[in-house]
């Protein structure tokens, strides 16, 4: 097993060896001290990060392959190892999704000549679903059906909304074991690691875009945050959700704004800043399985720029939050109190997801280690 | 060619042409002055002429990636066919900042109508269908939510009566 511990002190001895020296310069040279010293703690503590980060897992996300189709990619959470695991030149993958165990993925196929609609990408194309590395991909169904699928906890099955309402399919038999009425959610559908609830958005409780939560039994709704707000997900602990807020009243970019990154309990009732940034729009919030870390896109363009090569993605702890990142602007204004990072970049892409379950990685293809049988917290 | 081939030639270019305008797609019909079309007497269940009563501030807004319906109130003036709820009905309209005959797209297909944009007093003959819910799904902007009961229709056709 990877000693983190080791790496930990070996990177601390080399931050104190770093900061020893810019001591020195200070010393010696007086005007510029300050922005240095500031510029190489930040790229230190970014260091710190990755390092952090690096062992623990696997990010899936969708970016466009050199053959200018959309592919899956698979790197480490500290951006590096990055696999093509699809390579499809002739079709587009994106919105993937590992099961809770991590052993399974689902995602859409779509033409590559179709554009991924930051509207309906749950709708696009056929649902596939694949091992963990991308292998054994099978095409669930045809071209729209099972609609903004999400993996049930045990990976058994899948829910899925259609302006129909809400299914719950078995994986093995493809049949519709039960139906619920939407109540107005119409995206994101996303089944909750205990089981109990779909969080997804809605437009049932009086804004267009509102974050929501149903009871996967009763079918009772509750709204989690209610104007602007999209792309929803859980924490691991299923009691908090992390999803995109665009607050009101903002006057930056010509008065529209920017998405940030937001988290509540479940109720509704804690709201808190997680990522702003001024200039950017911040989307497709995930959460690491420890509940410790937070993956996201964004892009000047709201929809993740998917009609060219989308957007880098962003790492960080959830214990450094509120960060607001870039220049200052109405986001620092508004979060004085906010750090500036650490914000670890990774590979342009949409849409990530995480999971601990270590893969193997062999060239040429990539495929799930042998004894991995949960998805373990690091 | 002589001359009476010309005449020939040019009196079927004549009758060719009048032929491929009969054949064109319904859209190009323009609406007459009382809203009336083919399509929005034929489209849907529902028909009806009403009046906009009005627009309410952010119920129409320009969008270009992400895709809404608005909701918006009128008057009935006449029902042409099905039957409505109520004197005064609430309409979703897709992408309300577009020309109707521009608003369809695959998220949206099969709507349009000869409306070029919304404003408060028009009258507009629709054909709809109800509730919004079985017929569109996505972020809706409805400024009166909570405040009437019955329900909300969704447009397919929406033309301007100008008389």
């Amino acid at each position: 097993m990877f000693d983190t511990t080791m790496i930990s002190l070996k990177s601390k001895r080399r931050a104190t060896a770093f900061a020893s020296f810019i001591l020195f310069i200070a010393v010696l040279s007086e005007g510029k001290i300050y922005a240095a010293a500031v510029s190489v703690g930040e790229d230190i503590s970014v260091r710190l990060l990755s390092e952090e980060v690096h062992n623990k897992g696997w990010i899936v996300f969708c970016a466009r392959s050199d053959k200018g189709d959309w592919d899956l990619f698979l790197c480490r959470p500290d951006g590096n190892a990055s696999h093509n695991i699809t390579r499809t030149p002739e079709s587009s993958e994106a919105a993937p999704q590992f099961s809770r165990d991590g052993r399974r993925l689902l995602f859409r196929r779509l033409p590559r000549e179709e554009q991924i609609d930051g509207n309906r990408y749950g709708t696009q194309g056929a649902l596939v679903m694949a091992n963990s590395d991308g292998t054994g991909a099978e095409v669930f169904g045809e071209n729209g059906e099972y609609p903004w699928a999400s993996w049930s906890p045990d990976g058994k099955q899948i829910a899925c909304l259609s302006i129909k309402g809400v299914s719950f399919v078995d994986i093995a038999s493809r049949q519709v074991i039960r139906r619920q009425d939407r109540k107005g959610f119409f995206q994101q559908l996303t089944w909750s690691p205990d089981s109990q609830w779909l969080c997804g958005v809605a437009n049932s409780f009086g804004t267009g875009w509102s974050v929501a939560r149903m009871n996967a039994l009763t079918g009772q709704t509750h709204a989690v945050s209610l104007v602007n707000c999209c792309t929803p997900d859980w924490f691991d602990d299923g009691r908090h959700l992390i999803f995109s807020n665009r607050p009101l009243g903002q006057k930056a970019n010509d008065g529209y704004g920017w998405t940030q990154l937001w988290m509540a309990d479940a109720e509704g009732t804690r709201r808190e800043l997680i990522y702003a940034e001024e200039g950017r729009h911040a989307y497709g919030g995930h959460v690491s399985p420890d509940d410790k870390y937070v993956i996201f896109t964004g892009n000047m363009q709201e929809n993740g720029d998917t009609g060219n090569v989308g957007t880098p993605m962003g790492l960080m702890r959830l214990a450094d939050m509120p960060i607001v990142g870039g220049s200052d602007g109405e986001a620092r204004s508004m979060y004085p109190d906010a750090k500036s990072g650490p914000v670890l970049k990774l590979p342009v892409g949409w849409e990530p997801c995480w999971t601990f379950v270590e893969i193997e990685i062999d060239a040429g293809a990539a495929r799930p280690a042998k004894g991995s049988d949960r998805n373990e917290r690091r | 060619m002589s001359k009476g081939k010309w005449i020939n030639l040019t009196f079927a270019m004549i009758v060719l042409n009048g032929l491929m305008g009969l054949s064109c797609r319904k859209e190009s019909n323009p609406a007459d002055s009382t809203g009336q079309d083919p399509n929005v007497t034929s489209m849907a269940s529902i028909e009806v002429t009403a009046r906009l009563t009005e627009i309410p501030e952010g119920a129409i807004f320009k969008r270009e990636l992400y895709n809404y319906a608005t909701v918006l109130k009128y008057d009935v003036l006449k029902v042409h066919r099905g039957q409505v709820a109520a004197e005064t009905i609430y309409v979703g309209h897709y992408n309300p900042f577009k020309p109707r005959s521009e608003a369809a797209d695959k998220q949206v297909p099969g709507i349009g109508g000869t409306l070029t944009s919304f404003r408060s007093g028009q009258i507009h003959r629709m054909a709809m269908e109800v509730p919004i819910d079985d017929y569109f799904m996505g972020g809706i902007i409805h400024k009166y939510f909570g405040k009437f009961d019955g329900p909300v229709y969704w447009a397919v056709w929406t033309n301007e009566v100008t008389k």
